[in-house]
């Protein structure tokens, strides 16, 4: 596995999973929608899928001495690299931002808190969710899977913000940079982990199920 | 020994059947597997690396079955789809060091040597080469980690004649050392009569025949005659009957010749053999 993740960054890799890493720099503008920067790590995902098939890379793959479920496996364990990746590049961003701005928090939608960090995770659930198999379906259609994930993460974030935007007790709980409350946040994060994980693992098994099946 | 085995490979498309295809090659010969377009020789070879999933049958490598043994198997093969149309843009030296990764018998040393013989530049990128380069450096990462088998799909076809023809004598080189194999599927009907010991034949999605080189060529006759020669009794024997204002054309199995006594009979090459075949 650790070959095919090498390959993966070696050879699938597209310009774009690393410029757009930089995008978390996007953290820093004042009220700003937190979840656009991660948006632009699934459409770099997407590229990477474009260029893989542009580039042949699942006929280069599978002529290698591994299986066909390792090839689904390595390109979710690199989608896993990259998405991580940006998180940790965005939290200290994101602190930054709440020291700069602390006074309005984001009036754009959640504030960066430790909330927003797991449903970010919550978010990228729902992209890898549906990508990740709607793809290895046939293998070639990257637009099918972009269209269907796009719309998960789409309802996903107009219900997340939504959760904000209605004045609730939740939203309060929510939309918050105290950092009392931020604290009782903390099983949101966790549970945003758990999912992403539990997600992750689900994708590749359905992605590897429908890859199998695959005349190539 | 034995290094091929596939037995009653089937695979069912909507509109074409592989059916129950069964060959096997023994270690150092080179096996043509013929066939026009569309006769199901891509889907037999991409049925047998799993490429494919077949609806039956089993293909075993160096005794090992291939389903169950996959990673194995791979390891002592080399499988080529045509030349390396993979990653375009990427150097050959790249593709070359993320490849080797993958093999435990990768021999780095070799793969200098057949890069130089082959004269092909690692720093070149993969759209720099011609078709004729791009098969050999398919070639050259399959011989680097001492694949013994070579499975080759439409390995000339693009290529102009003399690049057929170096190909052809590198094939030969190859397996004189009596470890290596090599099976690959063609139309190119001049490439068989140069190098290729044993001839599998496959028409719509079954095999026809298997045969060494000779045995194959001394099946058939040519045969043609005038209109009146041509009576009921022989006319269901001839292979790709072609009737013309002076009399007839065909092919006929060598087990029927004395049916054609008196008949004009020729030797048949294997452009003769596979036109009157295909015009059944």
């Amino acid at each position: 596995m650790k070959n095919l993740l090498y390959k993966e960054f070696k050879l699938a890799s597209h310009p774009t999973t690393y410029l757009f890493l930089a995008l978390c720099l996007m953290m820093l503008i004042p009220s700003y929608p937190g979840y656009v920067e991660f948006l632009y790590v699934c459409l770099s995902i997407f590229f990477i899928f474009l260029a893989g098939r542009e580039n042949k890379d699942i006929f280069y793959t599978v002529l290698l001495p591994v299986r066909k479920s390792d090839v689904v496996k390595a390109r979710c364990l690199m989608i896993a690299v990259v998405e991580l990746v940006q998180v940790a590049l965005a939290v200290p961003l994101a602190l930054l931002a709440n020291k700069m701005y602390h006074y309005a928090g984001n009036l754009a939608g959640i504030d960066l808190n430790v909330a927003f960090f797991g449903s970010v995770f919550l978010f990228y659930s729902a992209f890898n969710m549906t990508f990740i198999p709607i793809f290895y379906r046939t293998g070639y259609k990257v637009g099918n899977a972009l269209i269907f994930s796009s719309i998960a993460i789409v309802l996903y974030y107009i219900a997340a913000e939504m959760l904000v935007w209605v004045p609730s007790p939740v939203s309060k709980f929510l939309d918050t940079l105290d950092p009392a409350m931020m604290v009782k946040q903390l099983p949101i994060l966790i549970a945003g982990v758990i999912v992403w994980v539990a997600t992750f693992f689900l994708a590749y098994r359905r992605g590897a199920a429908n890859f199998e099946k695959v005349d190539l | 020994m034995e290094i091929l085995s596939v037995q009653n490979l089937t695979k069912r498309y909507e509109k074409f059947t592989l059916k129950g295809v069964s060959f096997s090659l023994e270690k150092g010969y080179i096996m043509g597997f013929i066939g026009r377009n569309g006769a199901g020789k891509t889907t037999t070879l991409k049925s047998m690396m799993n490429l494919v999933h077949p609806d039956g049958g089993q293909v075993s490598v160096f005794g090992m079955d291939f389903a169950t043994h996959e990673m194995e198997c791979k390891q002592k093969i080399g499988f080529m789809l045509g030349g390396v149309d993979f990653y375009p843009k990427k150097k050959l030296r790249t593709l070359a060091e993320v490849t080797s990764r993958f093999y435990s018998e990768w021999d780095n040393e070799k793969y200098m040597q057949l890069m130089e013989r082959f004269e092909l530049d690692p720093e070149k990128k993969v759209d720099e080469l011609s078709a004729g380069m791009r098969v050999k450096f398919s070639l050259a990462l399959a011989l680097s980690h001492h694949a013994q088998l070579l499975i080759l799909d439409e390995p000339t076809s693009g290529l102009d004649p003399v690049s057929r023809d170096e190909l052809l004598l590198l094939f030969q080189d190859l397996i004189e050392d009596g470890e290596h194999s090599i099976l690959f599927s063609t139309h190119i009907i001049s490439d068989l009569e140069k190098c290729a010991d044993y001839i599998t034949y496959i028409k719509d999605g079954a095999i026809l025949s298997i045969s060494d080189k000779d045995s194959f060529l001394d099946s058939y006759r040519l045969v043609s005659g005038t209109a009146e020669q041509l009576s009921g009794d022989i006319k269901n024997k001839v292979i790709g009957l072609r009737e013309h204002k002076f009399g007839f054309e065909g092919m006929i199995s060598r087990s029927d010749i004395a049916a054609f006594n008196g008949l004009e009979l020729a030797p048949a090459d294997l452009e003769n053999i596979m036109i009157h075949i295909e015009r059944e």
